[in-house]
């Protein structure tokens, strides 16, 4: 048992990702506020669908604000509440907006003593039909957003369109975190043999390639699914996901390549060689070119990384050890397969 | 010093033997002709993308050879006579002037067949000198891996197109933007990022070469 503490860190880190990842509910948020363009100078209701919310608990005390910027917001005139998941806002719009564009964008933000805040960026567009900065800011009746609470519960933050899907954070990204420490351990283990001439290390690079192909085929899959929830489409030809897939290409080679030998030790030399060639090109094609060129994908053309903004604490809590625990698994695959081969080639030496 | 010699060397036996280059220049120009029986009107973006595919196939068949052609006694007696690495630089400073002539070739008989949409031409000629050393050396390393193989024509393509992909799309937006299809301040970076790619590459190239030679 002292030798295997590891392969049962592994299976107990992912299966507690698997379980505190699928069963934490997402923080309250609001799915919609309708209508989502109006006019200057009117009253307006808004009525706003909420998500995993509890409006009727505390109807009296729910403030809602629309923010314009980080200083100016107005607060809602009144809040009626419909149901748990329904209520009305209603705001009274100035004749004119202290800004010099046509079209000003407003965060809805809802506050809430049971579920803590909510917000809807950019959730409603204010129309004014003239523009006047002055008379604007002379009609502002500014209001300070303050003493918001806190859901007091372990939850998962919600964002519009990730929704739900946020929870592939700890599948996805993990397996890809993996996927690139099994491809640095088998060009660790390809310099390894290039410089000892050991067959072990030879059979344990390509065992390493093969688990690594593994993760990298499901975090493209995973990845697929993501996309199809948040971008519309399992593949949208971005740059991220065809270079993923060359990538991936080119991995596939190294089998290819190692079939095409008979002699295990020119087999073993030259595939340590193109192991090495092929990492060094999975780094331009996966980190260097997505983010020169127009990508939907987070950290690529231009986006910020998703660990920057939307990671919060108890993310972090079910990222990391997702990361452990499938990097753990990969190397015990990884070991197994490699064992597998070496009890054949006992076999066929007799 | 060795470099030279072993360019010279290179050098005549093109020369000796001209059936190979004459076999590209033939190459290069039907399928020049066959596209443009197909296409008869090119758009500039038609052309952009046709002539990178035309040099990518003429390139690989160019350079397919530089390790298979001569046979492996051969190369054992090379070996003994001069540094590896030596060897595999000269094959890719040849293969890179022989792409720089397949290429401008390409550019001649496509221009001279579909029309030449180029407008800045500095930045072109600077897009097809990175692309001849960047396919040249993908490909020449790559020959040299394959060359070990008994099947390698075939294990040549699987193993170079994923490869030099990457080359491939930066060459393809660094001649849209010297045609006039690609606007912006990108392109520098484009151009920092495929002599990074070609560095890289031959660093590679030459730190892995003096495992794969031996046999």
């Amino acid at each position: 048992m002292k030798k295997h503490w590891w392969k049962v860190l592994g299976v107990l880190l992912v299966l507690y990702s698997f379980a505190m990842g699928l069963l934490t509910p997402l923080k309250t948020g609001i799915l919609d506020a309708q209508p989502a363009s109006v006019r200057a100078g009117k009253s307006v209701t808004l009525l706003v669908t909420g998500y995993n919310s509890f409006y009727t608990k505390n109807p009296k005390e729910i403030r809602a604000w629309l923010k314009m910027d980080n200083e100016r917001a107005m607060a809602a005139k009144n809040v009626e509440v419909v149901g748990d998941r329904d209520l009305k806002a209603i705001f009274d719009l100035p004749q004119f907006l202290p800004v010099d564009k046509k079209v000003q964008d407003f965060t809805l933000i809802l506050d809430s003593p049971t579920d803590g805040a909510s917000v809807l960026p950019s959730g409603v567009f204010v129309t004014q039909d003239s523009i006047d900065k002055t008379a604007g800011e002379a009609l502002w009746q500014n209001a300070n957003i303050s003493g918001l609470h806190e859901k007091a519960a372990i939850t998962f933050p919600f964002r519009n369109i990730l929704g739900e899907t946020i929870r592939n954070t700890y599948y996805h990204v993990p397996l890809w975190f993996a996927m690139f420490i099994l491809f640095i351990a088998a060009t660790v283990t390809s310099i390894k043999y290039l410089r000892k001439m050991d067959p072990n290390d030879d059979a344990k690079a390509a065992a390493l390639t093969t688990v690594g192909i593994l993760y990298g085929v499901l975090g493209l899959v995973t990845g697929a699914i993501w996309a199809k929830n948040t971008w519309g489409a399992y593949w949208s030809f971005d740059v991220k996901q065809n270079m993923t897939a060359v990538g991936l290409l080119i991995y596939c080679a190294y089998f290819v390549l190692r079939a095409s030998f008979e002699d295990p030790e020119k087999r073993a030399r030259i595939s340590a060689v193109y192991n090495i060639f092929a990492f060094s090109t999975l780094i331009p094609l996966l980190y260097v070119i997505p983010k020169l060129t127009d990508s939907l994908h987070p950290g690529a053309g231009g986006n910020i990384a998703f660990g920057s903004q939307d990671l919060d604490n108890t993310m972090r809590m079910v990222f990391y050890p997702a990361i452990i625990g499938w990097t753990l698994m990969g190397v015990w695959m990884a070991h197994l397969v490699f064992r597998a081969g070496r009890l054949k080639r006992l076999l066929l030496e007799g | 010093m060795e470099i030279k010699h072993l360019l010279h060397k290179e050098f005549t036996l093109e020369w000796r033997q001209k059936y190979a280059i004459s076999g590209i220049l033939l190459y290069v120009l039907s399928t020049v002709f066959i596209v443009y029986i197909s296409f008869q009107t090119v758009s500039p973006q038609l052309w952009n993308v046709l002539f990178w595919i035309i040099m990518l196939f003429a390139s690989i068949n160019a350079v397919v050879k530089s390790f298979v052609q001569e046979s492996g006694q051969r190369q054992l007696y090379y070996y003994q006579l001069a540094n590896p690495v030596a060897i595999l630089l000269s094959k890719m400073i040849y293969n890179t002037s022989l792409l720089l002539l397949l290429s401008v070739l390409t550019f001649v008989a496509l221009g001279f067949m579909a029309g030449n949409p180029v407008e800045q031409a500095g930045r072109f000629a600077l897009a097809l000198l990175l692309g001849s050393v960047g396919f040249s050396i993908t490909f020449t390393f790559v020959s040299a891996i394959a060359a070990k193989a008994d099947n390698s024509s075939t294990l040549m393509a699987i193993l170079s197109f994923p490869v030099v992909i990457p080359i491939l799309l930066l060459l393809v937006n660094l001649s849209a933007h010297s045609i006039g299809l690609l606007q912006g301040t990108m392109i520098n970076r484009d151009i920092m990022m495929l002599a990074a790619v070609d560095l890289i590459l031959v660093a590679l190239g030459l730190v892995l070469f003096p495992y794969l030679w031996r046999d």
